[in-house]
C-alpha cells in the first residue's frame, strides 16, 4: 500500500501551477466576463502545443504511447494523470478542456477503430503543427443520460452513409477537425443499432454550428449542430462493419464513458480545492475563522473532497491494473461533484452578499461546479450503474 | 505511485481473521453480548492467530509491523464483533500511550507481562474532558480522581489515561461498576471511578498524547468500518430477497440507490483509514488524517446501519437479526476516543488554520 505521488510527477504538477496561476485563471475570468470561449486562434493554445499538449497517445507502431508528452497521458499511468487533471481544474476547469488535443473520441478510436481510421485521425496529433481538435458528440436534444435513445440517423447510400440528426453540448466541436458522432441504424434496435462515425469539418450536411451560452465553464464551447443529410463515406464508420457485427456499438461508448469517470470526478475536486482555498482565504480576511460552526463546516468539505480524491485515485489505480472499476469509478464520479459543490456553495455563505455582487472568484467556481454532477453521467446515473453491479438493477 | 496493493503477508494475515471472524465471532455474537464477555474457546482460537504482538517492535518480540497491518486486522474483527475485538485484545489501544510516550521500556514494564495472560486486560480512557469549556481532567495534581459513566470492559488490569498534556498508567485505586451497556457489550461494560489514585507512571508529551490519540482513533474507525461493511452488505443481501410491489426492494430505485450510497460510505471511510495509517507508517503526520478518518466513519456509521436496518423494515427492529446491534453499536463506538466533536476540532483546525493557506496540498504526500 503506497498513497505516495512519485517526485516525478510531483515536480511536473508543480510545473503546471505557474501555468495554471498566470494563464488558465486569468483567462478563465476573462471568458467568464465576456461570456464566450477562447477564440481558437488565441495565442495561449500555441502556447500550450509549445508545452507538448494537444498531442494524442496513440502510436502508429505501437498502439499506445506510454509517456507522450500529451496532457491526457503526460505521465505514463492514469493516476498521475488524474492528478494533473485535477490541478488543471483547480486554476481553470472551462480552460482546461478548451485544450486542444483528439479529444473524448481518442480512446474510441484506439479501441474501436481500424489501423487506417487511427493513421488517418490521430497522425495529425503526434506532432502538431498548430492547435487541433477532436471532438465527441453523443448527447441530442432528446438523449441526454438514456444514451440508447439517440435518435440521429445512419442510412446506408451505395459505399456511404448518410447521417440526419441534431447533436447538442459538443465540446470544441465547431473548431475539431473532426467529430466522433454516434449515429443510429434503427431507432428500435436500441444501443445495437448505434454506429459512430468520424464526421470531418467541412464535409456538407455538417452545418449549423451553435455555441451554447452556460452558467459557468465558459472558457470552452457546448456547441450544438446539425447533421443535414450529412453525406460520410463508409470508411469513416469507426472500426468497419465488422466491428459491429462482433459487438454492440453501445459497448464501444460505455467503455469510453467508463475509462473518464474517475478524470471527471479528479476534475471536480480541482473545482472544490479552490473553492475551499478561496473560502478559507476570505474566511481568514474577515477573520472568521474562529467560529466554530464554520470550521466545522471547512472540515466537512475539506473530507469530502479528501474522500473523493482517494476514491477516484483508486479507481484510476484499479484501471491501471486492469481490474474491474466499474462501481469504483461512479462512486467517485457521484461523490467528488456533490462535495465540490458543496465547497463552492459554502464559499458563497462565507462570501455573504459579496458572493451575490457576482464578481468573486468563488461565485464563478459556484456556477462552475454544477456540471461536474451532469457531464459524463449524472449522479444519478452513476448510482444506476452502481446499483446494476450491487443489486442487478434490470436496465430500463 | 500511488498502488493499494498489499503485501502478501497482509493479504494472508486479512484472509484468516477474516475466516476466524466469520466462523468464530459472528456464529456467537449474541452470545458473547448476553454474557458481557468472549467465551474461552474463542479466546483460545483467537491467541492462536498471534496478533497479540501485531505492533510491538520486533525488540520485544513482536511482529514489528504498523498501522496499516492493524487497521486491516481491525476492519475484519469490526465486521465480525466490535465488541468481541475489544475483550481479545489485551493491550488493545492502551499500546498506544505506552508505545509513543514511554517507549521500550514502558512496554516492557506494562505490557509485555499482559501478553503472556490469557486473561489480561488493559483499558485505555479519555481523561480531558471531551467538550472545550467544560473542566473535568482525571489527571490532576500526580493523583487521578473523577468518574468515567461507561467504559467497554468490565474488569482491567492495567487503566492507561490518555489527555492533551500526556498519560497516565495506573494500576491501583480504582474501581469498576458493572453495568448493562447500550452497544459493544460483549467488551464488558462498568463505570469506572478514580479515588485520589496514585499514578504507577506519568508522562507529559503533548506531541506523542496526540500520536496516541489518533492511532486510538484510528482502530476504532477501523472496526467502525468493518462494522459498516457487514451492515451494508447483509441488507444488501436481503433487498435482493425480500420482495414487495412485485420486484425485489434492491430493484425499486430509492432502495437501489441507497444501497449505492451506502457502498459508497464505506468505501470512503476505509480509503480515508488506510491513508492515514500508511501515513503513520511511513513516519509522515497523521493525526489530523486520523481524525479526518474517525469523523468520516463515526457519520458514515451513522449513516449506513441505521439504513440497513430500514431496509429490513420491521424485521430489523427485532432482536432475532443482528441489524439493530449493528446500530448501537455504531453509535457507540463514534463515542469513543474523546469523541467526533474533539477529531472533528482537530481536523478543522489543520483546514482552517493550516499554515500555507492551502487546504488539501495539490499531492498527497512527498515520497518518504
Amino acid at each position: 500500500m503506497d498513497f505516495a505521488i512519485d517526485a516525478a510527477s510531483a515536480h511536473r504538477l508543480a510545473a503546471f501551477d505557474k501555468l495554471g496561476c498566470e494563464q488558465m485563471r486569468p483567462l478563465g475570468l476573462e471568458a467568464d466576463r465576456l461570456g464566450r470561449p477562447i477564440p481558437p486562434d488565441h495565442p495561449y493554445f500555441q502556447t500550450l502545443i509549445g508545452m507538448g499538449f494537444g498531442r494524442t497517445r496513440w502510436r502508429p507502431d505501437r498502439g499506445e504511447q506510454e509517456g507522450s508528452a500529451d496532457a491526457h497521458d503526460k505521465v505514463g499511468n492514469s493516476r498521475a494523470t488524474l492528478l494533473l487533471s485535477e490541478q488543471l481544474s483547480y486554476w481553470d476547469r472551462g480552460v482546461a478542456v478548451s485544450a486542444p488535443g483528439p479529444g473524448l473520441g481518442e480512446g474510441a478510436i484506439i479501441s474501436m477503430g481500424t489501423e487506417d481510421q487511427k493513421q488517418r485521425y490521430l497522425t495529425p496529433f503526434i506532432n502538431p503543427d498548430k492547435p487541433r481538435w477532436g471532438a465527441f458528440a453523443m448527447t441530442e436534444p432528446g438523449a441526454g443520460s438514456d444514451v440508447a435513445a439517440i435518435q440521429t440517423r445512419a442510412i446506408r447510400d451505395g459505399e456511404d452513409w448518410v447521417l440526419i440528426g441534431n447533436k447538442s453540448f459538443s465540446g470544441n466541436s465547431s473548431r475539431a477537425d473532426f467529430i466522433l458522432v454516434w449515429a443510429t441504424v434503427d431507432p428500435s434496435l436500441g444501443r445495437a443499432g448505434h454506429r459512430a462515425f468520424v464526421v470531418e469539418h467541412g464535409m456538407p450536411g455538417l452545418q449549423d454550428f451553435h455555441i451554447e451560452r452556460k452558467m459557468g465553464l465558459k472558457a470552452y464551447e457546448s456547441t450544438s449542430f446539425r447533421l443535414e443529410e450529412c453525406r460520410v463515406p463508409g470508411a469513416n464508420l469507426l472500426g468497419g462493419e465488422g466491428h459491429y457485427e462482433r459487438r454492440a456499438g453501445f459497448k464501444g461508448a460505455m467503455n469510453t464513458f467508463n475509462s473518464t469517470r474517475p478524470m471527471v470526478a479528479a476534475m471536480a475536486v480541482g473545482i472544490g480545492r479552490a473553492a475551499l482555498d478561496e473560502a478559507i482565504a476570505f474566511a481568514r480576511a474577515q477573520d472568521m475563522t474562529d467560529d466554530p460552526r464554520i470550521r466545522d463546516r471547512l472540515e466537512r468539505v475539506a473530507r469530502k473532497l479528501r474522500a473523493a480524491r482517494l476514491l477516484s485515485l483508486k479507481a484510476a489505480w484499479l484501471a491501471d491494473h486492469r481490474r474491474a472499476n466499474i462501481v469504483e469509478a461512479s462512486m467517485a464520479k457521484a461523490l467528488a461533484p456533490t462535495a465540490a459543490f458543496e465547497a463552492a456553495s459554502l464559499g458563497m455563505e462565507l462570501l455573504g452578499v459579496v458572493g451575490a455582487r457576482g464578481d468573486h472568484l468563488i461565485e464563478k467556481l459556484f456556477r462552475d461546479v454544477k456540471a461536474m454532477d451532469i457531464v459524463e453521467g449524472t449522479g444519478q446515473i452513476q448510482r444506476v450503474i452502481m446499483a446494476r453491479k450491487l443489486v442487478g438493477l434490470p436496465h430500463g | 505511485m500511488f498502488d493499494l496493493s498489499q503485501q502478501e503477508e497482509l493479504v494472508l494475515l486479512q484472509d484468516q481473521v477474516r475466516q476466524f471472524g466469520a466462523a468464530v465471532l459472528r456464529e456467537r455474537h449474541r452470545e458473547f453480548e448476553a454474557a458481557g464477555a468472549v467465551a474461552d474457546e474463542a479466546r483460545a482460537e483467537y491467541a492462536a492467530l498471534g496478533l497479540a504482538g501485531l505492533e510491538l517492535p520486533e525488540a520485544l518480540d513482536g511482529a514489528g509491523l504498523g498501522a496499516v497491518a492493524r487497521v486491516l486486522v481491525l476492519e475484519e474483527l469490526g465486521a465480525a464483533d466490535p465488541g468481541a475485538a475489544l475483550a481479545l485484545d489485551a493491550l488493545g489501544p492502551a499500546l498506544y500511550p505506552l508505545a509513543e510516550l514511554g517507549g521500550e521500556a514502558a512496554l516492557t514494564r506494562y505490557a509485555l507481562p499482559l501478553l503472556g495472560d490469557p486473561e489480561a486486560r488493559a483499558l485505555l480512557v479519555w481523561g480531558d474532558s471531551e467538550r472545550p469549556g467544560r473542566q473535568r481532567r482525571l489527571i490532576e495534581g500526580g493523583r487521578a480522581t473523577g468518574t468515567l459513566p461507561w467504559v467497554p470492559a468490565a474488569r482491567a488490569d492495567l487503566l492507561v489515561v490518555l489527555d492533551a498534556q500526556g498519560a497516565a498508567v495506573i494500576d491501583s485505586g480504582f474501581r469498576l461498576t458493572p453495568l448493562k451497556g447500550s452497544g459493544l457489550r460483549a467488551a464488558g461494560a462498568a463505570e469506572l471511578v478514580l479515588d485520589n489514585a496514585p499514578l504507577s507512571m506519568h508522562w507529559r508529551d503533548p506531541a506523542g498524547a496526540a500520536r496516541a490519540l489518533a492511532r486510538w482513533r484510528l482502530s476504532v474507525a477501523a472496526l467502525l468500518t468493518g462494522l459498516m461493511r457487514t451492515a451494508a452488505e447483509t441488507s444488501r443481501e436481503y433487498a435482493l430477497q425480500r420482495v414487495a410491489f412485485g420486484k425485489p426492494i434492491a430493484h425499486h430505485q430509492a432502495l437501489a440507490f441507497l444501497i449505492a450510497d451506502m457502498h459508497s460510505a464505506v468505501d470512503a471511510s476505509r480509503i480515508l483509514v488506510q491513508e492515514a495509517a500508511w501515513r503513520a507508517d511511513a513516519g509522515l503526520p497523521f493525526a489530523d488524517a486520523a481524525a479526518t478518518a474517525f469523523v468520516e466513519a463515526a457519520e458514515a456509521g451513522m449513516f449506513v446501519t441505521p439504513n440497513a436496518l430500514q431496509i429490513f423494515g420491521g424485521q430489523g427492529f427485532m432482536q432475532d437479526l443482528p441489524l439493530e446491534k449493528y446500530l448501537r453499536e455504531a453509535r457507540t463506538l463514534a463515542l469513543m476516543a474523546g469523541g467526533i466533536d474533539l477529531a472533528r476540532d482537530l481536523a478543522g483546525a489543520a483546514v482552517a488554520d493550516s499554515a500555507d493557506g492551502f487546504a488539501l496540498s495539490p499531492i498527497l504526500a512527498e515520497e518518504p
